[in-house]
This record gives structure tokens, sequence and C-alpha cells, in this order.
């Protein structure tokens, strides 16, 4: 009762601010919209890019005819020798290129059997223009995999090429928009709680019999209110931009949820540590900002050095989007998404557990 | 120190709050009966709201403990959070939620019955006139309206125990002329402990007042008492024509404190001859208009016992 209370006259205090929530469920949707708007339409910006086949299999061949072309955004070209493609590259004339070494079609014939391998291509890009040759990496590395089913449940398809799922950019920028969407979850949460205490509400229902788990989960109740709603939200937004759903909804749904606990958690322990809005608003920002850039909302993770990557994956962000695009683009379930999964869960657990000991720290008087 | 007793509503027991070096709340012993009207009066600083955060469990004593209700506040937090109401110095309310629903947070709490809570806040918000306004989320209100709301979020739970820390803070003379007759309609229920620095408030509503001043309690009693027991001058002002300095001297032969400003003469001594000094200047040649004693004030009994003016 008393925890419903808290709970219900929170979630007021926060639906009831039209630029709080609207930041909260626009802003995600804002960079949804432009990201989709940039990368799509009439004005699909097409990549020529140079593959030269040294392996010579029916599967690397496959993969040239194939499944590459089903990219939309990309113009194969195909080449003989690297020395010719490196001269176009230069000149401009390709994006980048792709060298399909010798043993490419081995590899991802064991990765049909099940039989994990890793698959090797070795990709020349113009480095000038960074956020072109990062799309394509992540392009040419989301074709590879699902042409490989690495991750993929094995079945023992005869016909040899069948690519599960064209991805264009929406596709590859849509969960990284969710769980932006996520992360400022953090400042939210955090002001919250810190608003309360800075006004005095928090003396105030001090003097009450309220417990400080009552506070705790009061205020974690109406942020996961708010969470549902905004990962139902997001996931529509991106739908409706064009971003394909291929694998299974509540998977999905459930690492998002995830996510945004721990959001709420560490919004819970900034709030903890701050005496006011003053000092939580910046302090929460200067975290789920750089947390965003690092995570790879916005660009592909894999280019980065691996000192950041390890920083990365060190907070949930980048598993829950590792594993939101394996389940939404590539089809992929929990099998393959279990160990970011397992991160997660004991990641919301973890903060939770800090934050309400800090909080019940900060309350002592 | 006095020691434990269950029948009083609130007893401190040389409770003390340091702040680092300063001491805010210096050993107070107060013993507040049942259904009694206590009125904390200071100066700013003086330690009130320090000692009413540490009656509603708030603040940690730093030195002795109190009992309200019989419950130890360090020993029974919930127990006496339970049975009292609490309505802080800064006006503190739920902005976006209406006025209503601000004493229905507090009411469901509390564990009033949904039924329970709607009559209640009903007839409270009414009391104080903002049951027009019921609707409406509170940071539309004015500052006397949240005030008044402030108040009640006190009372919505039927307390035994009313702390009530400058109530009438930044209301005008007719919003805080209203909450004073609300008060005194809750006197024969509850216990109320208040804290102000208006002498006539404190005045108008205590049954005991206690005078407090850095952190101690350095006079206590009915107003009454206070001005008549502690009070060790009486004053006399008279309004005269033509007041000589011959005359003055006359006066001063026998009450050496009698000060002129225009055509008043304000003379202070332990015992006060009215006939006698109307008397005297007369004889003088002063035609005197009016001669009264003055009403003393708690304001007078401040001063007198901490030698600094209670208020400006
Ligand atoms: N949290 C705190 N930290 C440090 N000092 C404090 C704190 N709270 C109060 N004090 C100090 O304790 C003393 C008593 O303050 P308190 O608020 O109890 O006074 P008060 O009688 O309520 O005054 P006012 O009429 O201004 O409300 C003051 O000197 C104040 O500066
Ligand atoms: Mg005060």
């Amino acid at each position: 009762m008393r925890l419903l209370a808290l709970a219900s006259r929170n979630l007021k205090e926060i639906y009831r601010d039209p630029l709080a929530l609207g930041f909260l469920l626009g802003f995600p949707l804002v960079f949804m919209l432009l990201f989709g708007a940039i990368f799509s339409g009439d004005t699909l910006p097409e990549f020529t890019v140079g593959v030269i086949d040294e392996d010579n299999t029916m599967m690397s061949q496959a993969f040239v005819d194939q499944a590459l072309p089903m990219v939309p955004v990309l113009e194969i070209a195909t080449y003989d020798d690297t020395g010719t493609a490196l001269k176009d590259l230069k000149f401009g004339e390709l994006k980048a290129y792709i060298v399909i070494p010798p043993g490419f079609g081995q590899q991802v014939s064991s990765n049909w059997q099940g039989t994990k391998a890793d698959i090797l291509l070795q990709m020349t890009y113009d480095e000038s223009d960074v956020m072109i040759s990062e799309q394509l990496i992540t392009i040419i590395n989301d074709v590879t995999l699902a042409f490989a089913r690495v991750e993929m449940p094995v079945t023992v398809d005869a016909k040899p090429i069948h690519v599960e799922n064209q991805i264009d950019y929406i596709d590859f920028i849509g969960p990284g928009i969710i769980i932006f969407g996520l992360l400022i979850l953090i400042p939210t949460s955090a002001r919250t709680i810190v608003r309360d205490k800075e006004k005095g509400m928090l003396s105030r229902l001090l003097t009450t019999p309220t417990h400080p788990l009552d506070f705790i989960l009061g205020y974690s109740l109406s942020n996961v209110a708010i969470t549902i709603a905004q990962i139902i939200i997001f996931i529509f937004g991106a739908w409706a931009m064009g971003m394909d759903i291929i694998g299974n909804l509540g998977l999905a749904f459930l690492v998002f949820f995830l996510t945004g606990l721990c959001s709420i958690g560490i919004g819970m322990v900034i709030a903890s540590l701050s005496r006011s809005e003053n000092q939580a608003e910046p302090l929460a920002w200067l975290f789920a900002m750089p947390l965003a850039m690092l995570s790879g909302c916005w660009f592909s993770i894999e280019m980065m050095p691996s000192y950041i990557r390890t920083v990365a994956y060190a907070f949930p962000y980048a598993h829950a989007i590792d594993a939101s695009r394996g389940i939404l683009i590539r089809g992929v379930g929990l099998e393959a998404v279990g160990a970011d999964f397992l991160f997660l869960a004991g990641w919301a657990v973890a903060i939770f557990a800090i934050g309400v000991v800090l909080f019940r720290r900060s309350m002592r008087s | 120190m006095t020691s434990p007793n269950d029948d009083l509503a609130v007893q401190t027991l040389n409770l003390a709050r340091k702040f680092g070096d300063l001491v805010a709340v210096d050993g107070v012993d107060l013993n507040i009966k049942q259904g009694e009207l206590f009125a904390l009066l200071g100066p700013n600083g003086a330690g009130k709201t320090t000692t009413i955060n540490m009656l509603c469990c708030l603040l940690k004593p730093t030195g002795g403990t109190a009992r309200i209700m019989g419950h130890d506040i360090l020993k029974q937090p919930y127990r006496v959070k339970d049975i009292i109401g609490v309505s802080p110095q800064e006006t503190v309310l739920s902005e976006r939620l209406n006025s209503r629903e601000n004493l229905e947070l507090i009411g469901r709490i509390h564990g009033v019955g949904a039924t329970e809570l709607k009559t209640r806040s009903q007839e409270l918000l009414a009391t104080m006139g903002l049951g027009a306004r019921a609707k409406d989320q509170v940071r539309k209100f004015s500052g006397g309206m949240k005030r008044r709301l402030n108040i009640i979020m006190a009372l919505i739970h039927d307390p035994q125990v009313v702390f009530l820390d400058e109530p009438t803070l930044g209301l005008d003379p007719q919003a805080r002329r209203a909450i004073w007759e609300y008060i005194i309609r809750l006197k024969k229920e509850k216990t109320i402990l208040l804290t102000t620095h208006y002498m006539d408030e404190a005045d108008f509503l205590a049954d005991r007042i206690g005078i407090m001043d850095e952190g101690k309690i350095v006079a206590l009693g009915t107003s009454h008492e206070l001005k008549n027991n502690l009070l060790e001058k009486q004053t006399m002002v008279i309004q005269a024509q033509d007041i000589t300095e011959a005359a003055i001297e006359k006066v001063r032969t026998k009450y050496a404190e009698a000060e002129v400003t225009g055509d008043t003469l304000v003379i202070s001594d332990k015992q006060l001859g009215f006939q006698e000094i109307v008397g005297l200047l007369h004889q003088a040649g002063v035609a005197v208009r009016s001669a009264y004693m003055k009403e003393p004030t708690l304001e007078d009994v401040f001063l007198q016992i901490t030698g600094k003016e209670l208020r400006e």
C-alpha cells in the first residue's frame, strides 16, 4: 500500500511533466527519425565495393553473386587482382574492396554444419570517410554473419544461398537508438530521486512510517513503468521506420527491459551520491553520453580500439546492443545471446544492490 | 534531568544536537502533556527546527533522547512516525499532484482507508478554503495556499501528536487568523508542538510557552506566568504637554529610569506608583493627557532574559 502510494505519486510527477516525458520518449525518436531519414528513401547511397575472390569455391561465388548484392546500398564490382582494386580505391571509384581469402568456403561450410569456425575476410577501405567505412564494415560483417549463419540454429539446408535478411541502415541503427533511449533513463532516474531529496520531499516522507525499501521500490517501480512504455514506443517507432524484426520480440523486450533496470540502478547510485539536481544532472549525463558513444549506439563498436571496447563491455549497453541486434536483425535465440543476457541480469542485480546500500546511507542524518 | 514518564505526550531528556562545533540544541528537557498546545518561541537559529526534526526522527540527537507518547525516538522510530504529523518549516509538497492527491499520499502511507481518506481530505480542504481548487496541480497554487496545504498534510491521518514548524510563515493576517482558529479547534483533541517567532502567535495559541535561545530553553510557563512572574520591571507610559527638565528631574529622584521622547514619558522600575507619578508631574506643572501601565509582552520577557530583541 505504502509502496503503491509512493510509486503512483512518482509516476504522476513524471508523466505530468510534459517536458521531461517528451524528452524521455521524443529525444530518441528524433534520433531515430534523423538517422532513418539520412540513410533511407530514394537517395539511398550506393557504395561501390570491389571483390576479389581468391577462394573461388561455390561458396565464395554464392557469397559474391547472391549474398552481397542483396544489400541495397552495395554495388559490387569484381576484380581479379588487388592491384587494380587498390588503384580504383585510390581514385575514389571504390569505397572499399574485399578479398575473400582461400579457405572462406571451408569456413562457411563448417559453420553451416555447426562447427564454429572463424571467417576471415580482408577489407581495405578508404580511411578518409570514417562514417561510410565504418558502416561498410558493419554491413559486410552482418551480411557475412547472416550468410555463414553464425549464431543461427543449424539447419541442413540444401540450397546454399539463403540470406535471411536484407540489412539496411535502420536495421543497424534501430537497436542502438533504442538502447540510447534507455541510457537517458539514467538522468531521469537520478533526477526524480534527487529532486525529492533537494526539495525536502524525502525528509517529509521520512517523518511518515515509510521504510527505506519502500522508497527504493517506489522510485524503481515508477521508472519501470516508464521503461516499459519507452521500449514499446521505441520498438514500434523503429519498426514503423522500417526496422526488420526477425527474431523473438519477447526476448528482445527482455534484453531492453534488463538494460532499463541497469539505467534505473545507475540513476539511483548517482542520486545517492549527489546533494542536488545541479550535481546529479551533469553527473548523469557525463555517464550516459560517453557510454552511448562507447557502446555503439550510433557507430559500430568494431572499429574502436580494443581498450575502449574493453571499457564498453564492462557496462551493460554494448552487450545489450549486441544481443538486441542479434535477436532483431539476425533472428538468433537465447542460445546465442545467453551470455549477454546473464551479464545484463547480473549487472542489474549488482547495481541495484549498490544503489540500495548507498541510498540508505544517504538518508541517514 | 528527569526520568521517563509515559503519561506525557512529548518528553525530551537532555536532548542535544551538535553540527560540528556548533551546538544547535543544548540539553533540552521538555515535558508536554497530552492535549497540550506547547509553543517554542525563539529567534532565528535558536534551535527550534533542529528540536522538531529530532522529535520526528529526521535527525539523530548527538546527546540525550526523547519520547513521544512513551515511544523512544531512537529505539522505536517507526512507532513514533506512526502517531505523529509534521508540517515542516519549508513548504514541501508534491508539485505536480493536486491538493487532494497530496493529502492522499500521506494518508495512504499511514494506511488510512479510501473512504475515510476522501471525507477527511474534503473536510480539511474546505476548512482551509482550498475546496474549490482541489483538482489543481499544487504548483499553480499561491504561496499562502501551499502553506495551508502544508499544514493539513500533517493532519490528514489524524495523528496523536502534531508538530507545526512555523505554521503561519508567510501568510497574510487573514489567513493567519484562520489557521489560528483552526489550531484552537484542534487543541482539545491533539497534542500540538508548534514553533514560532511571533510573540502574538505564541501568546494567542499556546497553553504553555518555552522560550528558546541558543539551543536552550531559557524560560518556561504560561504566557501569564512568563509576563508576570519573570518580568522584574513595570513600565508606565505618559502622554503630556510641556514636559520640562525640572519635571523630569523631579521624577528621576524617585525613578531613575525615565526617558522623554517628544510628548511621551516612559518610566520603568521594579514597582511603580501610578498615583504618585501623576502627582509628581502635576506638582511640576505638567498637564498629563493620558497615562497607562504598559501591558508586558513576551518580547519584554525575552529582552530581559537574553538581553536581545526577539525580532527585527
Ligand atoms: N544541517 C545543518 N548543518 C549545520 N548547521 C545547522 C544545520 N541545521 C541547523 N543548523 C544550525 O543550527 C542552529 C539552529 O538552527 P534551527 O534551524 O534549529 O533554528 P530555528 O530556531 O529553527 O531558526 P529559524 O527561526 O530561523 O527557523 C543554527 O545555528 C543553524 O545554523
Ligand atoms: Mg526553524
